[in-house]
């Protein structure tokens, strides 16, 4: 199992917004995750990569069998966790470029690979950039700085690309993209698939789901998955929308106590038939 | 005040025994001008934080101390800032030719304020304009400046001349004795159409107390284009204060740069007189200090005739206990329609207890202008450390990302590429001290 989470709440300033989320995910899977507004997605997310304005209590939280719990962001991210962010940060007066290459060195020097030099990580940058349709201005430029939606969620990913993480949460990186960049964005989601890594995309749309095609898809609602199917849920959500669940959430909510150990229900995810693969 | 007597006494002392032997003491305008200076200086005293312009600034740990006359010494081999061929170093006020390199392909003037005093027929433009831009009645450390100056550099391009290279004047401060004050002054006299670019860099390179007292004078002629940095990097134990008058004839433009790391205090008064229809001038500075330290920049551009602009951008970065001040003022005169001004004070603090005091001063006297100021005061933003961090960003690298990505919106105008690369490198070595001991 690559993530396995039991029982997982988190909360800010004393203000719920996760209350008991499980979930399991193995190497080689890609998890979509969907919901309303407001359910605690991006909290989800960012709870796995790392942020700490939250207050997260869980039965269990692990990645490759380690405990995330007392896990710095910054080794999570060595570790092999990316979050391409739903709101990327604009950060004035360091070069993308810059940014890109200590990520990456960072990242490498953990795994006991050499530094890149500025040519060869500039190379390769570049080429990067370029399957995602970005030019060399791009990278260049101060990071996210006045960059537009489309360009934001672009630069997300030719992070993840660069980066070549384990685990990859991409939280709404489909949102504002026009048809053609959906493609592009997609493409590029597509190319990191493979066997020792897991994908979770969280999203609002069907759309993205054509493209890059789910395993399990959960419906997070209430700081909860209440839901879990295969990628026709996913469908049947596009055309009923999250009503009918929300009752059947709103009626769980009531029962639920922060910390308390809960009795597994059918909206649990089930456990993968699969053995689990371990990862080198 | 008997703070006031006791300063008479010393300085007073001093002033008697030793003017004889300063430069240009055969010329009766020099005397008259380092009495006058004296004389301002006897008046006025140190400022007390009872003065609005030394309200956060008390230079009481100065006043405490009896500065002596400098010392000669012996200098290690300068390794520091070596921004082009032509370079003028100071130590401890006096000219160190063996240190100096002059490009003989020079096409105006370049002396030493001292040369220039000591010719029996002086240039004409140093008479002229020595001391005029500069009011010692209401400065005490430029009053006391003008009394005592020993050295520094005097520049004079003819109408049209256009200097490519960076004139580069270092000022040394070395020596482990009893606490010692110097006093350069330079004097620039750009002529009408001229261009040059020119670096004032401050390294102390001794640990005890001493002050440098420093004045600066500009005079830009019409159309003159003026490139000016300053870099201000005392020892932990130097006093700094410096006083920039800049004057500016019409369509005349100035850009300064003022980077100061710290001594244990430091207080730059830059002023800039847009005396010219469409003058212009940039003030771009940057401070960052740390420990006990304070770093006080006064600024103050007066817009004296119709369309002339200014754009100001000060940044503080305060670590430790560390102290900043910035006031900025802007006065809009009368007759100067169509002023166009903008001012920003954005200061980063990196502890609870660092300080900042930001102050924007606008004394606008028409109603024909165009006048913008903001101040910002933030810490580390959160947000973007943890996006760095997401990313594999240790904590600390992150924040030096982050400060250094803040500073660089001031280090990335710097026009010099040498220069640049230097203060990088000054900043990087700053950070790694700071947040190491964070
Ligand atoms: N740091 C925070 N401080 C206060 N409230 C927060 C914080 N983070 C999240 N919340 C609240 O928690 C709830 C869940 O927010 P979250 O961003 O996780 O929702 P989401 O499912 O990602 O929504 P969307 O689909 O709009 O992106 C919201 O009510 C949000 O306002
Ligand atoms: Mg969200």
């Amino acid at each position: 199992m690559m993530l396995r989470i039991r029982n997982l709440s988190a909360s800010v300033d004393g203000k719920p917004i996760l209350r008991g989320l499980e979930l399991d995910v193995c190497a080689g899977e890609v998890h979509a995750i969907m919901g309303p507004n407001g359910s605690g997605k991006s909290t989800f997310a960012q709870v796995l990569a790392g942020r700490d304005t939250y207050h997260v209590v869980a039965d269990e939280l692990s990645f490759q069998g380690r405990d995330l719990r007392q896990m710095p962001p910054e080794i999570r991210a060595r570790e092999g966790i990316f979050l391409a962010f739903q709101y990327p940060v604009e950060i004035p007066g360091v070069s993308n470029l810059y940014f890109l290459r200590a990520a990456v060195n960072a990242v490498r020097a953990h795994r006991g690979l050499p530094e890149l030099d500025a040519v060869d990580f500039m190379s390769r940058a570049r080429d990067e950039a370029k399957s995602l349709g970005m030019d060399d201005a791009m990278l260049k430029r101060s990071l996210n700085e006045g960059f537009s939606g489309g360009e934001k969620k672009r630069n997300e990913i030719l992070q993840m690309k660069l980066l070549e993480p384990r685990l990859a949460i991409l939280d709404e990186s489909d949102s504002g993209l026009d048809i053609d960049a959906l493609r592009i964005v997609a493409d590029g989601i597509n190319t990191m698939r493979s066997v020792d890594r897991a994908i979770i995309v969280v999203t609002h749309y069907q759309r993205l789901l054509n493209y890059v095609v789910p395993d399990r898809v959960h419906v997070l609602i209430g700081g909860r998955i209440i839901r879990s199917g295969s990628k026709e849920l996913a469908m049947e959500l596009e055309e009923k929308g999250y009503g009918w669940l929300e009752e059947q959430a709103a009626a769980e909510r009531s029962e639920y106590k922060p910390g308390a150990k809960r009795k597994r229900d059918s909206a649990q995810p089930q456990e993968n038939p699969q053995p689990s693969r371990k990862v080198s | 005040m008997s703070t006031v007597i006791a300063e008479q006494n010393v300085y007073g002392a001093q002033f008697s025994s030793m003017r004889e032997h300063l430069p240009g003491s055969h010329w009766p305008w020099v005397e008259r001008l380092r009495q006058k200076g004296m004389d301002d200086f006897l008046a006025l005293g140190f400022p007390t934080t009872k003065l609005e312009n030394w309200k956060y600034t008390n230079v009481a740990p100065l006043r405490r101390i009896t500065f002596q006359p400098p010392i000669d010494q012996p200098l290690p081999p300068i390794r520091k800032l070596d921004s082009g061929q032509t370079r003028l170093v100071f130590v401890n006020g006096r000219f160190d030719p063996a240190f100096s390199t002059i490009d003989v392909r020079l096409n105006f003037h370049l002396r030493t304020i001292r040369e220039a005093l000591r010719d029996r027929k002086p240039a004409s433009g140093i008479e002229n304009h020595l001391g005029r831009y500069t009011r010692t009645s209401d400065h005490a450390f430029a009053a006391w400046n003008t009394a005592f100056f020993t050295d520094g550099a005097y520049i004079e391009l003819p109408r049209g001349s256009v200097c490519e290279q960076p004139i580069h004047l270092v000022f040394i401060a070395a020596g482990n004795t009893e606490p010692w004050a110097c006093h350069p002054r330079n004097l620039i006299v750009a002529g009408e159409g001229s261009q040059i670019t020119f670096i004032e860099e401050f390294i102390g390179w001794n640990d005890s107390a001493h002050l440098t007292n420093i004045v600066t004078e500009i005079a830009a002629g019409p159309g003159a284009v003026l490139d000016y940095y300053k870099i201000e990097h005392e020892s932990h134990q130097g006093f700094h204060v410096a006083v920039i008058n800049a004057h500016l004839a019409k369509d005349a433009s100035l850009t300064s740069h003022s980077i100061s790391f710290g001594g244990s205090l430091v207080r730059n008064d830059l002023n800039v007189s847009l005396d010219g229809e469409g003058s212009h001038c940039t003030l771009n500075g940057l401070f960052v200090a740390d420990g006990r330290r304070l770093i006080d920049n006064h600024t103050r551009i007066d817009h004296l005739r119709p369309h002339a602009s200014s754009r100001e951008i000060y940044k503080g970065v305060l670590a430790g206990n560390a102290e900043g001040v910035f006031n900025g003022a802007i006065a809009v005169h009368e007759n100067a329609r169509k002023a166009d001004a903008v001012q920003y004070s954005k200061n980063l603090l990196l502890s609870t207890e660092a300080q900042i005091n930001t102050k924007p001063q606008l004394e606008i006297r028409n109603n024909d202008v165009r006048c913008f100021h903001g101040a910002t005061i933030g810490q580390i933003d959160t947000d973007a450390a943890f996006y760095l961090n997401s990313r594999g960003i240790a904590e600390h690298d992150a924040k030096g990302i982050l400060i250094r990505g803040f500073a660089g919106e001031i280090i990335d105008t710097i026009r010099v590429p040498k220069v640049r690369g230097e203060l990088e490198y000054q900043l990087n070595e700053w950070l790694r001290s700071v947040l190491e001991a964070s």
